[in-house]
């Protein structure tokens, strides 16, 4: 092994070491080398008897270092060699560094050097060892801390660095993970030997050396930035000397150009362009001053500014002017101020005038661009004239107008639609617009104009919207969308047409058509046989099967008698029903002549409230009557009478059969009507009639159980008799019917 | 009285039909049944006999055509109309819908008996179809899917080698389903089991030289 090899690893031990980061030893290790486990004695620092830790000592030594790192961080990498020595009682310490060019830190390095030793190897500084053979090497592969003996009998170059050393603890440091040096202590005689306690102090002090580390890493870089800066530096003022020169050229030229642009710009401006001097005369104005005010520059130039405004603007200009001299307030605008300009020939005349200030060698000249609005000042007023024009149309025009935004939200309610709600347009917008709707409309109306809101397409609802006093009325409500150029709609236009009126002719000329329909059903002669038939045909089919089944019964072997009985009764009980129908189908609708005598109505109206008298116990109905003795006979057929006003009293108790809310009353009177005709009134207090005149109508009836027949028999009863029959309803008072009769003597005549 | 022996349901709103009804059939030795709405009809158990139904058109609630509508499907029984004054829409629909006989109200004993009568045939002749077929589909139902497969072979008369070829499989396997099939089926001759799958509805192999070339 030849000595220039063993002396690789420390460069001040031998000047001839090889230059770092060439290590023959890194790829070849010697022959008869001791192995790395021979050196190490790691575990032993467990068994070893440990001193007690002195926290106060570290803290009062971590201390020491973090204000040295702050202070001098050139030095740090010493004072942490010599708090090592320190607080470990040993006889050297150091740390090594990674590094390529073998003084500056750098974790891509291949070797380590010895930045700063304190105790008796302070004299091998700037040493170092190999990164691949070497106890560092060997501390940073197995990533923690390594306790060596005589690391000299494996790494040979080490031999050399005197004194020679008996231990070494060697403990790894990191920054952001990489493991980028070690820090150590060395005994050199076995005055005492490293324990746990040692071990931990390293450790600590590796946490601390990792920030030692950053902070000198960071001092180069600003260092050698600084080198760079100052030579860019260098360099440009070097440029900068040659090239001055052009520059000031070039700018001059520059200026040159814009001021004849500027010029250019001034003379070919349609707007007038005018300069004053701070006490408001004129140092300039451009051609467009004359087209515009009728001055020729030359008439401008050293005269008032305020010769180009009317006389009541003049103070005010002065006032404004002197004040901002003064105190730097601006009293208008300086852009786009409209004010009022005056021409040469008098004429006065809207302008909007935008200027600034500038200052020329300590003067201070004032420029405005001045702009005859007269042109659009008129379009403007003839466009608001228009405007007040629609909305004059809208709003007294005899329709009902509405907006919407293009989402379906209204914006807009003509006065008229507003009267007619009786609301202001916070109501609509608050309540919603389908709070003025006829509930029943409301639903209908949301979804059609969600409709056409969604497609765009035009909006045609009819509903009933609620006018100030509670009334609805039918509308027509009528949507149009108004398109932009690309077919989004803008907004939309709407009207309200009142189709009340016409509604309520609808309705009534459905319900007149009803009426006919059902007059020409009931005249109709084959379907009231059928109704008949069918009355009659239910027990007759009865009678006629249990004849049937009577005779079979009667001819079975041996005969059934006892059912052929049961049927025989059955056709007993079901023929005298049958029989019953017909008898009162023949009363109602009998076309024989009628056997008129001498009635007097209000004995009729007696016998008949005998009749009823079970009824109106039953049904708890009270019975009043006002009959007028005096009353002339009449000349009628006592049956029909009764049954017309049975039928009459009847049908009133019927009628009060939903009635609780008060007691149930029929009245019945009687008294002398023109000449000596009878008028006989019969009143109930029930709900009333929707149609008073539908009730005489065959088959018309409001009762579950009711054929509808008899209020038509009674009219066809007072028509046989010439008498007259009405009905007239309230819905407080309930109905009454009415009916009169002629006089006796008066039948006779005729 | 057996518990198949026929019943006549009975369904009419007016009481004096419905008891001289039930006199005027149990006189003829039938089980009457009778109800007062469609509704009443439709919600009772009715016994597992021949049946027929007699069947006033006019009805509160459901009426007759409604109620006849509503059974057409399943295992309803025939029906005879009964009206108090039927149209002659109202009858021709009812017909048409397949009802046994439309008798107007009152009717002859003669021809209302007669109308029960061919009902009640009809009815049993109809259980006995529905017996029948269901017994076929439960013996159908013993097959394997590759049998279901053969069949429609058998049935239309092909050869065991021609069927294997069509199948894809050797001739002896398919004498083994053919045997299998009849067994199953409990058919007798192929004429039988011929007879059989057309009762069960199931098409016949189409004749395979129309559907390849010569």
């Amino acid at each position: 092994m030849c000595k220039t090899q063993l002396l690789h690893g420390v460069k001040n031990v031998s000047k001839s070491a090889a230059s770092p980061g060439e290590d023959p030893l890194a790829s070849s290790i010697p022959d008869g080398t001791a192995p790395l486990e021979s050196i190490l004695c790691t575990e032993e620092l467990q068994s070893r008897a440990s001193r007690p830790r002195n926290y106060e000592k570290e803290n009062q030594a971590l201390r020491t270092l973090v204000c040295a790192l702050a202070d001098s961080p050139k030095t740090i990498f010493q004072t942490l060699a010599e708090t090592i020595k320190d607080i470990t009682q040993c006889d050297s310490a150091g740390l090594s560094l990674l590094t390529i060019d073998g003084k500056t830190p750098d974790i891509g390095g291949q070797r380590f050097y010895w930045p700063a030793i304190a105790g008796m190897w302070s004299s091998h500084v700037g040493g170092g060892t190999p990164r691949d053979f070497g106890p560092c090497g060997d501390v940073l592969d197995s990533n923690r801390a390594l306790l060596f003996r005589h690391f000299e009998r494996r790494y040979a170059y080490l031999v050399p660095v005197s004194p020679p050393a008996e231990e070494c603890l060697l403990v790894p440091f990191y920054v952001k993970g990489v493991a980028v040096g070690t820090i150590w202590a060395i005994m050199h005689s076995d005055r005492r030997k490293f324990d746990a306690e040692d071990n931990c102090v390293m450790s600590s002090l590796a946490i601390f050396s990792s920030s030692a580390y950053q902070a000198v890493v960071s001092i180069d870089d600003l260092k050698s930035q600084i080198k760079a800066r100052e030579e860019a530096d260098s360099r440009l003022r070097e440029l900068t000397r040659v090239e001055v020169g052009v520059i000031i050229d070039g700018l001059e030229a520059q200026v040159r150009t814009r001021e004849e642009f500027h010029r250019v710009v001034v003379e070919t401006a349609s707007d007038a362009v005018v300069s004053i001097d701070h006490r408001g005369d004129i140092l300039l104005a451009n051609h467009a001053t004359t087209t515009t005010f009728g001055y020729e520059p030359s008439e401008l130039i050293g005269r008032p500014l305020t010769m180009l405004m009317p006389e009541y603007l003049r103070n005010l200009h002065e006032a404004g002017l002197k004040r901002y001299r003064d105190t730097g307030h601006r009293h208008i605008n300086w852009q786009g101020t409209e004010l009022i300009g005056l021409r040469k020939n008098g004429e006065e005349f809207p302008v909007e005038v935008s200027f600034g200030e500038i200052n020329n060698d300590g003067q201070r000249v004032f420029t405005g661009f001045i702009r005859d609005i007269s042109e659009r000042k008129q379009a403007e007023e003839a466009l608001r004239a228009r405007e007040r024009d629609l909305s004059l149309i809208i709003e007294t025009i005899p329709g009902m107008v509405w907006c919407a935004a293009p989402d379906g939200e209204l914006n807009y309610l003509n006065q008229r639609l507003l009267d007619y709600t009786g609301t202001s347009p916070d109501a609509w917008e608050q309540l919603g617009w389908t709070n003025f709707l006829h509930p029943d409309d409301a639903e209908a109306a949301v979804r059609a104009w969600s409709h056409a809101v969604a497609t765009s397409q035009s909006y045609d609802n009819q509903c009933r919207l609620r006018r100030f006093d509670g009334v609805y009325r039918w509308f027509r409500v009528l949507g149009q969308a108004a398109l932009d150029a690309e077919g989004k709609v803008t907004r939309w236009y709407g009207l309200l047409i009142d189709i009340d009126d016409r509604k309520n002719m609808e309705e009534a000329l459905r319900n007149s058509e009803m009426r006919l329909s059902r007059a020409t059903r009931s005249a109709t002669v084959g379907e009231f046989a059928a109704s008949i038939a069918h009355e009659i045909n239910q027990p007759l089919a009865a009678v006629v099967t249990n004849g049937h089944a009577c005779l079979r019964w009667l001819s079975a072997q041996p005969p059934g008698l006892a059912k052929a009985q049961e049927a025989a009764e059955r056709i007993v009980r079901d023929g005298a029903e049958a029989g019953e129908i017909v008898r009162r189908i023949r009363a109602l609708f009998k076309q024989a002549p009628l056997e008129k005598i001498d009635l007097d109505m209000n004995a009729i109206i007696d016998e008949v409230l005998v009749l009823v008298s079970g009824e109106t116990m039953r049904r708890r109905v009270a019975v009043e009557t006002d009959l007028d003795k005096g009353l002339a006979p009449v000349a009628g057929d006592r049956v029909q009478l009764q049954q017309l006003v049975f039928n009459l009293v009847l049908n009133g108790i019927e009628a009060m059969d939903s009635v609780l809310d008060r007691p149930k009353k029929v009245f019945i009177s009687s008294r002398r009507h023109s000449p000596e005709a009878v008028l006989v009134e019969i009143r109930d207090c029930g709900v009333g009639l929707m149609d008073p005149e539908k009730v005489f109508e065959a088959f018309f009836t409001t009762k579950e159980n009711g054929m509808g027949m008899g209020l038509a028999v009674c009219r066809s009863i007072i028509d046989a008799h010439h008498g007259r029959l009405w009905a007239a309803s309230d819905e407080r008072a309930g109905t009454t019917f009415s009916f009169t009769l002629p006089p006796a003597t008066i039948r006779a005549v005729s | 009285m057996k518990n198949d022996s026929p019943i006549v349901f009975v369904v009419d709103d007016d009481f004096r039909v419905r008891e001289a009804l039930t006199s005027l059939i149990s006189s003829v030795g039938l089980r009457v049944a009778v109800f007062n709405s469609a509704t009443q009809f439709l919600e009772s158990e009715k016994p597992d006999a021949p049946a027929c139904l007699v069947l006033d058109l006019q009805l509160p609630g459901t009426n007759g055509l409604e109620l006849q509508r509503q059974l057409v499907t399943g295992d309803a029984p025939p029906i005879i109309f009964i009206s108090g004054h039927g149209d002659i829409p109202s009858s021709v629909r009812a017909m048409k819908a397949g009802a046994v006989e439309f008798l107007s109200k009152p009717f002859n004993d003669q021809e209302l008996l007669q109308a029960i009568d061919a009902a009640i045939t009809r009815d049993r002749a109809a259980r006995q179809r529905r017996s029948e077929l269901a017994e076929l589909q439960r013996h159908y139902d013993l097959l394997t899917p590759r049998e279901r497969e053969v069949l429609p072979f058998v049935v239309a008369g092909c050869a065991n080698k021609v069927t294997a070829a069509e199948l894809g499989t050797a001739e002896i396997t398919i004498g083994v389903h053919r045997g299998q099939i009849m067994r199953k089926m409990g058919a007798r001759s192929l004429a039988e089991l011929v007879r059989m799958a057309d009762t069960l509805g199931i098409p016949r192999r189409p004749d395979l030289s129309k559907s390849r070339p010569a």
